[in-house]
C-alpha cells in the first residue's frame, strides 16, 4: 500500500484543509471555580484542559524560591484514554517531563514573573484527547488559563506546529500528518511583538528550509492568537456585564 | 478500534469549467467547447471515468484525443492505492496542459461529500460518491449559463450495477467500450481497450487450467501464520516452466523457493509479488539444467502432459531445493512489454498471441484488427489479466515501435526493455544550460585555483568526446612528485534541484551502446563545456597529491581549478610517447612519471589483495555511413589503460575518505560486498577438473591462487578462470553511509570507495563532487544532499539505472554481433567450453568475446545419448565427454528462423561426433576474412 | 438514594447586551492603552517601547494620570486596614504565617496579637515557646492588614477584640473582587447568623454569639453544640453566597440579606440548581435596585 499523500496536487491535505489553514479552535475560560484560572481548548480533535494556581507562597521546598521573581511550575499530563493505546502513566514519563519543561520555558518568557518575587505559579495541563500538536494546544490552553487567573503577561503566547511536505509548510498538523514522517517544528510566539518564546524541533531539516518554516509557523501562531483574542474578549464582556449590574 | 478523524468540508472548491460564472476560480481547466466527436454524445461533454476505467483503460486515456476529463478525488485516491504505475501515468496526463484533465476534490466539497452508510462496503460508497459528484456537476453546469445545447457530464463505467444506479439517477452514463467505439475520428483506439471481465469468457475455453488464487485476506493470514511465504517471483530465462521466488527473510537472511510446472507457477508473471506454499519435502526437486522455450502453437490451450515431462527430474538428494507452489498474488508488477505478434493462422481472427522480447514474460493474447500491419513490427502490449481458464494472459495493444530487425527499432526496443530514458532533453532542461558563447568570468577565476600553467593531458579511448579526467605529474623542488587528477567540474554547471539536475538524476548514467550514446547531460555540457579538451580553458575539480618516489602519499589536497589541457591522447598514443626514447617533452616526461608511479601503486594494490578479473569486451568497427559493424575485435589493454585507472582509483579512494570524514551520515559511497562462498562452487569445480586449487578464504587468497593457476600448453586457461571468477562476484552498489555499516570494496580491497572521476557520465559522481565541494568550503549544502533517506532513494535509482545500462549495453553488443554475423555468413572458429549443461554446452569464442550455446537435442531429430554428471560437471554425448575448458571448434551462423529472437547459432565441428557435429564450412568465408584483415 | 444529575448545558448569554460589545475600556494582555507618555503606569500595565500596554485582561481604570487595569479575577491585593479571614499555615519564631489568598502568605507577628492578660502584657520568651497554644496550623483567624512589606506580603494584626481566632462556622472562599468595601465587614444578620466578609474573598459564617462577653483575647472558642436551626440558616447563607458569586453580584450585608430572603421559598439543597440560582439572584438584584432608587 502506498503511504498517505499528505498534500494533493490540488493543495488539499488529508482532512481537506489547505496548507496554511488551521484546525477549528474552540475554547472556554473559567471552567473551574476553585482554581485561580482555568481554560478548556479544542484544536481539531486535540483537547486540553489547563488550570493555573497562583501566584502563591512557595510550596514544597522553599529553597527553590527566587528573590527577584516568581517560579513557574508546570506539569503536563495525558489522560490515560487520550491516545489510541491506553497510556500506563499519565505523567512523569520522559516525554511528559520534557513537555513540562518546554511549557515552563515558554511561560517564563511571557509571564511577568518579576512582579511576584519569592512566589510560585502552578500551571497544570492535561491532554484529554490527543490528535497531534499536543504542545501547541497545551500552550494555547494555558495562555487562556493564565489570563483567566489575572496574572500579568507581556502578550498572549500562541503556539502552533508546522510540518514540511513537498517544499510546502503545513500549519497545525494533525496526528496522521505528524506520524506520516514529516519533520515538524513547534513554535510559541508572542504575536504582537513577533518574539519567539520557544522553537522546538527534533527532526532533521536543512537550514535553507528553516526560515520558510518559521515564517509559516509565525503566521499560523498569529492566526491562533486571533481566535484566542476573540475568546478572551467574549469572556471579558460576559463577565463585566454581570459584575456591572 | 475506531479512529476519529477530522474531515473538513469546503465551499471554495471550484468546478474548473470555463463557462461557469458561479465559481470564483482564477484559472479554468475544462474548455467551453469540449468536443470529442462521438456518435453517442453529439453535444459538448466532460468525461468522468470511474476507478476501474482508469485502472484498466489508462492506455486509452493517454491518447491525446481524450480531452476534458474530470478526475474525481475519490478515483484518484483509489487509483493511487491500487496501482502506483497507473497513478503516475494518470498524474502525468493531468499535468499536461493541453489535455484539460481537471481534478475535482469531491471528498472535501460540501455538496459532494457523502458518508458511508451502515452496511455499505467501501467500494459501494466510492461508487456512490462518484455518482453524487457527477450529479452535482450536471446540475451545476445546468444552472450556469452555457448556451443552448448545454454542457453535459458523461460518467464512464464498466460496472453494470453502477451504470444502472446512475441511470436511475438520471445521469448520462456509458460503458467505456461503448463510448470508445462511438468515437468517430479514432477507430484504432478500440484496439487499445483492455478486455473487461465479461468479454473474456468468449475468448477462452471453459476448461479451468489453473488453481484459484487465494483471496488477499487468506494470503495475509497465511503469511502471518507462517504457512505461506511472500516473495518476488522471478521467472527463469531459460526455462518457461521454472521460476524461483526470492523470499526476503528477517535481516540478512533470504531464501529462494523453486517453482516448477505451469500449475505451480499458477499465472504468476516475472517480478510479481506472490505468496508461495512449500511442498512436502518428498516433492522437492532440483533446478533442471534443461533449456526450454515455450514454442506451443497459438491455438492450443491445453497444457500438454508431455510439456511437464520435459522437466526431467533429478534425483540426487543434495541438489534438491525447497520447492513450492504459488497460491496467491499479492501485487502484480505488470508493465507494458515490447515484443512481436505471432499472427494467428486463421486469417480473419482478431485474436493473436504476442511474444515478448523478454523471455521471462509469458506470451500474451491480444485482440486487434490491425494484425496484418502489425506483423513484423515491434509492438508494445500491456497485460490486462490472466483468468484461470486461460493458458495465456490477456492483454491489449499499446503502440507500435517500428519494423523488426531495423536498427532503430531494435535500439528503441532495447532501450524500452531496459527502462533507459532516452527521449531528447526537454526545453525546460535545456533552459538551464549556460548561454553560449561561454566565457570564464573574473569572479569564476577568483574562486578557483589557476592551474593553467601545469602540463595537464588526458588519456582516453579513441573517439572519446566526453573527456572527464586529465592528469599531470611534475617534480617538486624538494624532489617529491606532485600528481594531479583533474576531473571535469560538472557540478558547476548543474545546480541542485533544477530541471537539468532532476533529469540527470533520473537518467543516472550515460548509456553507451554500439555506435550510440544516450547522454546523461545535454551534449553542450558532455562534449563541450565540461569535456576537458586540449588547448581550451576548462573548469576542473582537482585532487592533488604530493608523493615520494615510492608512491607514498605525503599530502592530499582538493581544489576547484581552471586547467588548460595540453594534449588529448588516446591510450595508444600515450603508450607510444612513453615507449619512444627520443621524445623528451614535458607531456612525455609527465606521462613517464605517472606510469612509473602507477606501476608501484598497482603492485601495492595487488599485494593488498585486489582482484584482477577479466571479461572479454568487444569493440565494433563501424561503417561511417551505414553505421553497420564492419569488424569486431576484443578490447586490448595497454599499460596506459591501467595507468589512468590507477590514478582514478586513488582519487576515488581519497575523495571517499574525505567526504566520509566530513559527512559520516550522508556520504555517497560505493561498496562491493564479498560474495558468499557458495558462489565460488562453479569456479572451484572448474579449476579442479584441471587439478588446480582455488582458495576463496579472502580476496587476497583468491587473487594469489588465480595468479598461480596455470596449465602447461593451455595459456588461455588463466583468462578463462578469471572470466569465471568474474561471474562469481556480487554487484558493486552505491549506498549512503548513514544507512549501512559495511563499506568494504571487495574487488579493489579498499576499506572505502566512491565514484568521483566521471561526473559527465555518472550522476553519483556529481553528488560526490557536491559533497566534496562543501567539505572544502567551496560550496554550500542543500536540503536533499543532507537527507540520508532521499540520498538512499537516489542510490537505489542509480544502482537500478546502472544495472539496466549494463544490460542494455550487453544487449546492444549482442544485437550488433548478430548484424555482424548476418553479413559474414557462416564462420568457423575455435572456442572453449565455459559451462556444461544437461543438454548443451556453452562455448566461448575468445576472438569475438562471444558466448553461445551448442544444443545436443533438437526437436526435429532424435537426440543423441546424453549422460550428464553433476559432479564434474561433465556431459557425455555418445562417446565423447565434454569437460569445462575443453577446446572445441564450432561454426557460427545467424539463426533467423525467429525474427523476434534472432540468435547466433553454434554447431560443433570438432571434436567430431557422428550425428551431432557438422562439417566445417568451406573456403567462402575465408575470402571475406582476408578482406577484413587489411 | 436518588441523585440529581444533569447534562452540561450551554450557558445562555442572554445578559450579554449589544451595548456591552466593543467596549473600549476592556483590554487584553498586549493591548496598547495609550502611546501618550504623559500617563503613569499602574497595576496591570507595562511600558513597551514608550507605549503603555496592558498585561492582564480587564477593565481600564484612570485616576488622574494613573492608569491601571483591573483584572476580572485576581489574588487578593491587600491594603492597610483591610479586614481579612485567613488560615494559619505555619508557626515560626515570633510569627505565624497566614494564608490569605494573597500572592504570598501573610505574617502575623507575635507582637501584633492581644495575648490573654490584657493589652499591656509583656511578651516573654515563654510566650514564644507557647505560641502554638494560642494558634496552631489550620486555625482560622480574622485580622486586619497592618502594613504591606516591600515584596507585597501583608503584615496582619488582631489587636482589637473583634479580631481573633474563629470558632465554629463555615468558610466560603470567593473572589476578592466580589467583596464590596464598606465601613464594617462584621455583621450580625437579622436572620440569626453572623458574617465576616473578609476583603480577601474569604467569608466566615457563624452563629451569632449569645452574649458579648469579653473573652480571653479572642483565643477562646466556644464548643457548645450549635442548634439545627442555626446550622440551617448558615447553610442557606453559604449557598446564597455561592449563588451571588456565580452571578458576580457584589457582596455586602444588604445583598446577602436580600438574597437570603429571596431564597426562603426554596429548600437549602435546591438553591444551587442553576435555574433556582438564577431566579434567586434576579429577585435579589430587583430588591437592590428598588432599595437604591
Amino acid at each position: 500500500m502506498a503511504g498517505l499523500e499528505l498534500l494533493t496536487d490540488q493543495g488539499y491535505r488529508l482532512d481537506g484543509r489547505k496548507a496554511t489553514e488551521l484546525r477549528k479552535v474552540q475554547a472556554r475560560m473559567g471552567v473551574f471555580a476553585q482554581a485561580d484560572g482555568s481554560a478548556y481548548l479544542e484544536q481539531g480533535n486535540t483537547k486540553a484542559l489547563a488550570v493555573v494556581y497562583g501566584p502563591h507562597e512557595m510550596r514544597g521546598s522553599r529553597s527553590r524560591a527566587l528573590h527577584d521573581r516568581a517560579v513557574i511550575n508546570c506539569q503536563y499530563s495525558m489522560a490515560t484514554f487520550s491516545t489510541a493505546e491506553r497510556k500506563r502513566r499519565p505523567h512523569g514519563d520522559r516525554k511528559s517531563t520534557e513537555m513540562s519543561l518546554h511549557l515552563k520555558q515558554t511561560f517564563e518568557a511571557a509571564v511577568m514573573t518579576q512582579l511576584f518575587p519569592r512566589s510560585q505559579i502552578d500551571i497544570y495541563v492535561k491532554i484529554l484527547q490527543s490528535d497531534g500538536g499536543n504542545y501547541s494546544v497545551c500552550v494555547n490552553a494555558a495562555t487562556l488559563a493564565v489570563i483567566d487567573a489575572g496574572i500579568p503577561m507581556r502578550d498572549y503566547v500562541c503556539a502552533c506546529t508546522v510540518g514540511f511536505v513537498d517544499e510546502t509548510p503545513l500549519a497545525d498538523l494533525c496526528y496522521a500528518e505528524e506520524s506520516g514522517g514529516v519533520s515538524s517544528l513547534a513554535l510559541a510566539l508572542l504575536p504582537r511583538g513577533g518574539q519567539i518564546a520557544l522553537v522546538q524541533m527534533d527532526a532533521r531539516l536543512h537550514q535553507d528550509h528553516l526560515e520558510t518554516l518559521i515564517e509559516a509557523a509565525m503566521t499560523a501562531c498569529k492566526g491562533v492568537s486571533k481566535v484566542l483574542d476573540e475568546v478572551v474578549r467574549q469572556h471579558l464582556q460576559e463577565a463585566s456585564v454581570l459584575s456591572r449590574e | 478500534m475506531k479512529v476519529v478523524r477530522e474531515h473538513y468540508l469546503r465551499d471554495d472548491i471550484w468546478c474548473g469549467c470555463e463557462t461557469c460564472a458561479e465559481c470564483k476560480q482564477d484559472s479554468t481547466v475544462l474548455q467551453r467547447d469540449a468536443c470529442i466527436e462521438s456518435s453517442l454524445c453529439s453535444y459538448p461533454h466532460y468525461l468522468v471515468p470511474d476507478t476501474n476505467v482508469v485502472l484498466h483503460q489508462i492506455d486509452v486515456l493517454e491518447d491525446p484525443v481524450i480531452r476534458n476529463v474530470i478526475i474525481l478525488q475519490t478515483v484518484l485516491q483509489e487509483v493511487r492505492h491500487r496501482s502506483a504505475p497507473v497513478y503516475k501515468r494518470l498524474k502525468d496526463i493531468i499535468h499536461e496542459q493541453g489535455r484539460h484533465f481537471y481534478t475535482f476534490t469531491n471528498e472535501h466539497h460540501r455538496e459532494t461529500f457523502i458518508e458511508r452508510e451502515p452496511g455499505e462496503s467501501a467500494n459501494d460508497r466510492n461508487d456512490r460518491a462518484i455518482r453524487v459528484a457527477v450529479r452535482w456537476y450536471s446540475q451545476h453546469l445546468k444552472t450556469s449559463e452555457s448556451g443552448p445545447d448545454g454542457l453535459k457530464v458523461v460518467l464512464l463505467t464498466n460496472d453494470q450495477g453502477n451504470k444502472q444506479k446512475a441511470e436511475e439517477n438520471g445521469l448520462v452514463v456509458y460503458k467505456f467500450e461503448e463510448y470508445v467505439k462511438s468515437l468517430i475520428a479514432n477507430p484504432e483506439l478500440v484496439d487499445r481497450l483492455a478486455l473487461s471481465s465479461d468479454d473474456k469468457n468468449d475468448i477462452t475455453s471453459s476448461k479451468v487450467l489453473f488453481p484459484e488464487h487465494l483471496p488477499l485476506s487468506k494470503v495475509q493470514a497465511g503469511i502471518k501464520s507462517g504457512s505461506f511465504l511472500q516473495g518476488t517471483f522471478r521467472a527463469s530465462r531459460d526455462n518457461y516452466l521454472e521460476a524461483t521466488v526470492f523470499v526476503q527473510g528477517e535481516g540478512e537472511e533470504s531464501t529462494e523457493v523453486l517453482i516448477q510446472g505451469l500449475q505451480n507457477l499458477n499465472r504468476a508473471v516475472h517480478q510479481d509479488v506472490v505468496a508461495v506454499q512449500l511442498l512436502p519435502k518428498n516433492q522437492w526437486v532440483a533446478p533442471s539444467a534443461v533449456v526450454l522455450q515455450d514454442e506451443g502453437a497459438a491455438k492450443d490451450d491445453n497444457v500438454d502432459g508431455d510439456e511437464e515431462e520435459k522437466l526431467s527430474r533429478s534425483l540426487t538428494e543434495a541438489a534438491r531445493k525447497a520447492t513450492g507452489k504459488v497460491v496467491g498474488i499479492i501485487k502484480r508488477n505488470w508493465r507494458p512489454f515490447c515484443g512481436m505478434l505471432n499472427v494467428s493462422q486463421i486469417k480473419e481472427s482478431t485474436r493473436h498471441l504476442f511474444t515478448p522480447a523478454d523471455r521471462c514474460i509469458p506470451r500474451i493474447r491480444i485482440e486487434t484488427r490491425q494484425a496484418s500491419t502489425l506483423a513484423g513490427q515491434r509492438i508494445m502490449v500491456a497485460i490486462d489479466g490472466w483468468p484461470k481458464d486461460s493458458r495465456y494472459p490477456n492483454g491489449h495493444f499499446v503502440r507500435s515501435l517500428g519494423s523488426a530487425g531495423e536498427k532503430d527499432t531494435e535500439e528503441e526496443v532495447l532501450l524500452l526493455e531496459h527502462d533507459v530514458p532516452h527521449q531528447a532533453f526537454s526545453q525546460a532542461v535545456l533552459s538551464f544550460l549556460p548561454k553560449m558563447p561561454w566565457i570564464i568570468t573574473p569572479e569564476d577565476m577568483a574562486q578557483r585555483q589557476d592551474l593553467r600553467h601545469l602540463t595537464v593531458c588526458s588519456v582516453d579511448p579513441p573517439g572519446c568526446t566526453d573527456i572527464d579526467d586529465a592528469l599531470h605529474c611534475r617534480v617538486l623542488e624538494n624532489g617529491n612528485l606532485e600528481v594531479g587528477v583533474h576531473i571535469a567540474d560538472v557540478s558547476h554547471f548543474i545546480k541542485p534541484g533544477n530541471a537539468l539536475d532532476k533529469e540527470a538524476a533520473n537518467r543516472g548514467t550515460t548509456v553507451y551502446l554500439c555506435g550510440k550514446r544516450i547522454d546523461m547531460v545535454p551534449e553542450l555540457l558532455s562534449s563541450n563545456l565540461c569535456s576537458l579538451r586540449s588547448n581550451v580553458e576548462r573548469f576542473a575539480f582537482s585532487c592533488i597529491w604530493e608523493m615520494n618516489h615510492k608512491a607514498e602519499i605525503l599530502k592530499t589536497r582538493f581544489t576547484k581549478s581552471v586547467i588548460n589541457s595540453k594534449a588529448s591522447l588516446t591510450y595508444a598514443e600515450a603508450q607510444m610517447r612513453i615507449d619512444d626514447a627520443n621524445k623528451n617533452d614535458d607531456i612525455t616526461k609527465s606521462l613517464r612519471g605517472l606510469n612509473k608511479l602507477a606501476k608501484i601503486l598497482k603492485r601495492k594494490r595487488i599485494e593488498n589483495g585486489a582482484l584482477t578479473l577479466s571479461s572479454l569486451e568487444v569493440r565494433f568497427h563501424m561503417d561511417s555511413e551505414t553505421h553497420d559493424p564492419i569488424d569486431l575485435q576484443t578490447k586490448e589493454l595497454m599499460e596506459t589503460n591501467s595507468m589512468v585507472e590507477e590514478f582514478m582509483l586513488l582519487a576515488n579512494i581519497s575523495v571517499a575518505q574525505k567526504i566520509y570524514d566530513e559527512f559520516p551520515e550522508c556520504a555517497l559511497l560505493r561498496k562491493h560486498p564479498a560474495p558468499p562462498p557458495s558462489n565460488y562452487d562453479i569456479l572451484i569445480k572448474a579449476a579442479k577438473s584441471k587439478d588446480v586449487t582455488i582458495h576463496i578464504d579472502s580476496a587476497k587468497a583468491l587473487a594469489d591462487s588465480l595468479d598461480v593457476a596455470k596449465v602447461d600448453g593451455f595459456q588461455y586457461f588463466n583468462t578463462l578462470l578469471r572470466i569465471l571468477a568474474t561471474r562469481c562476484m556480487m554487484q558493486a552498489v552505491y549506498f549512503c553511509s548513514g544507512m549501512d555499516s559495511d563499506f568494504h570494496h571487495y574487488g579493489l580491497a579498499s576499506p572505502i570507495y566512491t565514484h568521483f572521476t566521471s561526473p559527465i557520465r555518472r550522476y553519483a559522481d556529481i553528488i560526490v563532487h557536491r559533497l566534496l565541494a562543501v567539505a572544502i568550503g567551496a560550496d554550500t549544502t542543500y536540503p536533499d544532499l543532507m537527507d540520508k533517506h532521499k540520498q538512499s532513494a537516489l542510490c537505489n535509482n542509480l544502482n537500478y539505472r546502472h544495472k539496466m545500462s549494463q544490460y542494455a549495453q550487453r544487449a546492444s553488443v549482442a544485437f550488433h554481433t548478430q548484424l555482424f554475423f548476418k553479413a559474414r555468413g557462416i564462420l568457423n572458429e575455435e572456442g572453449f567450453v565455459l559451462f556444461v549443461r544437461k543438454n548443451a554446452i556453452i562455448v566461448l569464442i575468445p576472438k569475438f568475446g562471444l558466448e553461445g550455446t551448442v544444443f545436443f537435442d533438437s526437436k526435429d531429430k532424435a537426440s543423441p545419448n546424453l549422460v550428464f554428471d553433476e559432479k564434474g560437471p561433465t556431459l557425455k554425448v555418445e562417446q565423447h565427454t565434454f569437460h569445462i575448458f575443453d577446446q572445441v571448434k564450432v561454426t557460427i551462423s545467424l539463426d533467423e528462423s525467429n525474427i523476434q529472437h534472432q540468435k547466433i547459432r553454434m554447431a560443433l565441428t570438432e571434436p567430431v561426433i557422428p550425428g551431432v557435429s557438422v562439417s566445417a564450412p568451406e573456403a567462402e568465408p575465408q575470402a571475406k576474412k582476408q578482406k577484413l584483415d587489411r | 438514594m436518588a441523585v440529581d444529575m444533569r447534562l452540561p448545558t450551554v450557558k445562555n448569554s442572554m445578559s450579554l447586551s449589544v451595548s456591552a460589545a466593543g467596549r473600549k475600556d476592556l483590554v487584553v494582555p498586549g493591548d496598547v492603552i495609550t502611546s501618550d507618555t504623559g500617563f503613569m503606569r499602574g497595576h496591570g500595565t507595562y511600558v513597551d517601547e514608550d507605549k503603555l500596554t496592558a498585561s492582564v485582561a480587564g477593565e481600564v481604570q484612570r485616576v488622574d494620570k494613573l492608569i491601571c487595569v483591573r483584572p476580572l479575577k485576581t489574588r487578593f491585593n491587600g491594603e492597610v486596614g483591610d479586614v481579612v479571614v485567613g488560615r494559619i499555615t505555619e508557626v515560626q519564631q515570633k510569627r505565624w504565617k497566614v494564608e490569605t489568598n494573597s500572592r504570598l502568605d501573610s505574617v502575623l507577628l507575635l507582637s501584633s496579637v492581644n495575648l490573654p492578660g490584657g493589652e499591656l502584657r509583656r511578651r516573654s520568651a515563654e510566650d514564644e515557646l507557647t505560641m502554638r497554644e494560642y494558634l496552631h496550623e489550620g486555625d482560622l483567624i480574622s485580622a486586619e492588614v497592618q502594613s504591606v512589606f516591600s515584596d507585597g506580603a501583608l503584615s496582619l494584626h488582631t489587636r482589637s477584640l473583634k479580631y481573633g481566632k474563629l470558632g465554629q462556622g463555615v468558610l466560603v472562599q470567593l473572589s476578592p473582587s466580589l467583596i464590596k468595601r464598606q465601613k464594617t465587614h462584621f455583621h450580625n444578620l437579622p436572620c440569626g447568623a453572623s458574617i465576616v466578609l473578609g476583603n480577601n474573598g474569604f467569608v466566615w459564617l457563624y452563629p451569632t454569639p449569645r452574649q458579648q462577653e469579653e473573652e480571653a483575647g479572642g483565643f477562646y472558642t466556644s464548643l457548645e453544640p450549635v442548634s439545627l436551626s442555626d446550622r440551617e440558616v448558615i447553610s442557606r447563607l453559604r449557598n446564597c453566597l455561592l449563588a451571588l458569586a456565580a452571578h458576580k453580584v457584589l457582596l455586602y450585608d444588604t445583598s446577602v440579606l436580600y438574597c437570603y430572603e429571596s431564597s426562603l421559598q426554596h429548600q437549602v439543597k435546591d438553591i444551587l440548581k442553576p435555574e433556582v440560582m438564577e431566579e434567586i439572584v434576579m429577585l435579589t438584584q430587583q430588591k437592590l435596585l428598588e432599595q437604591e432608587s
